[in-house]
């Protein structure tokens, strides 16, 4: 029973083309622990270093996002604050792709998308003028880190970006974003 | 100004600020988890001493395998730092990456291009095996 469940799981997995998945809380350490893996071609093996360092690299904004935006959060005893979201990576038709999803504040849906289809619309030459600007102006409001996340994430995966809000209930929208490398 | 050195961790780069040569090295990777807890008490002095700074030789090498977004921008805020200092003393900018890394190479000529009054040079080292 049980064995056959985690066996539809994994083909599931597989079918989609999903190589890893973690879902759950979100911390530094799970950033570490991953990346890590990631690095030492654990999650992906015969992969050349060139695109395991762009798959990284990706993988830091993607996680730093939830970290700093997920809506789903609890916060521990210790008063750290956990959030909630869902990353994957994985291979299509010979692409890597790196997904991740949290729940968001159907309020920031609208700023989200303008802001996201802006970036895909972008050329190259585009995203890097995006991307220095944000270097140099600072963090939008209500933003934590650099506000550029997205923009480097786009820059970094040459087989462009996807973006989806799919709404949960009244005032809960989630998020996902794929990038393909 | 006291020397700065602090070892890389496995976020964090390597740096060593030695002020009384005036050379300066940014190694390894970047992505502290608390971007103005690790940057701010190394670039505050650092900003102070480069603008007290009139005729002197500075070398600035940044040695860096990965950084993320919120690094890029201390790396950009500092490449301006350095090309402000240049207009009144000699500059020089070192960009080292590994030969095949596309990546770094092309984050380097991003923040090259920019300066108008340091020298940049575009500096490949041989892959460590």
């Amino acid at each position: 029973m049980l064995g056959s469940e985690l066996f539809r799981l994994k083909n599931d997995f597989s079918n989609a083309g999903i190589i890893f998945c973690y879902s759950g809380y979100f911390t530094e350490g799970t950033v570490m622990g991953i990346g890590d893996a990631i690095k030492k071609e654990l999650i992906l093996d015969d992969t050349d270093p060139q695109t395991l360092r762009i798959i990284f690299s990706i993988f830091v904004e993607q996680v730093q996002n939830i970290i700093h935006y997920s809506a789903e959060k609890e916060i521990r005893e210790d008063s750290q604050m956990l959030r909630y979201g869902i990353l994957t990576v994985g291979r299509e038709d010979e692409v890597f792709f790196i997904s991740c999803g949290n729940k968001i504040k159907t309020n920031d849906v609208a700023r989200l998308a303008q802001a996201l289809a802006a970036i895909q619309a972008m050329t190259k030459a585009e995203l890097k003028k995006a991307w220095k600007e944000g270097l140099r102006s600072g963090p939008p409001k209500g933003s934590k880190g650099a506000g550029i996340g997205f923009i480097d994430i786009a820059r970094k995966a040459k087989g462009g970006i996807q973006f989806d809000f799919e709404e949960l209930d009244e005032g809960n929208t989630f998020f996902s974003l794929k990038a393909y490398i | 100004m006291e020397n700065i050195r602090i070892d890389a961790t496995e976020r964090t780069p390597e740096i060593d600020f030695n002020f009384q040569k005036g050379v300066f090295l940014i190694k390894e990777e970047s992505y502290p988890e608390d971007i103005i807890a690790f940057y701010n008490p190394i670039m505050d002095p650092l900003k102070k001493w480069l603008d007290s700074q009139r005729g002197s030789d500075i070398v600035f090498n940044f040695e860096l395998i990965y950084f993320n977004s919120s690094s890029a921008k201390v790396l950009m805020d500092l490449f301006d730092m350095l090309d402000e200092t240049a207009i009144h003393n000699k500059v020089i900018l070192n960009w080292i990456y590994d030969a095949e890394d596309d990546n770094m190479e092309e984050l380097g000529e991003d923040f090259g291009e920019d300066l108008e009054n340091a020298t940049f040079n575009m500096v490949t080292m041989v892959a460590k095996e």
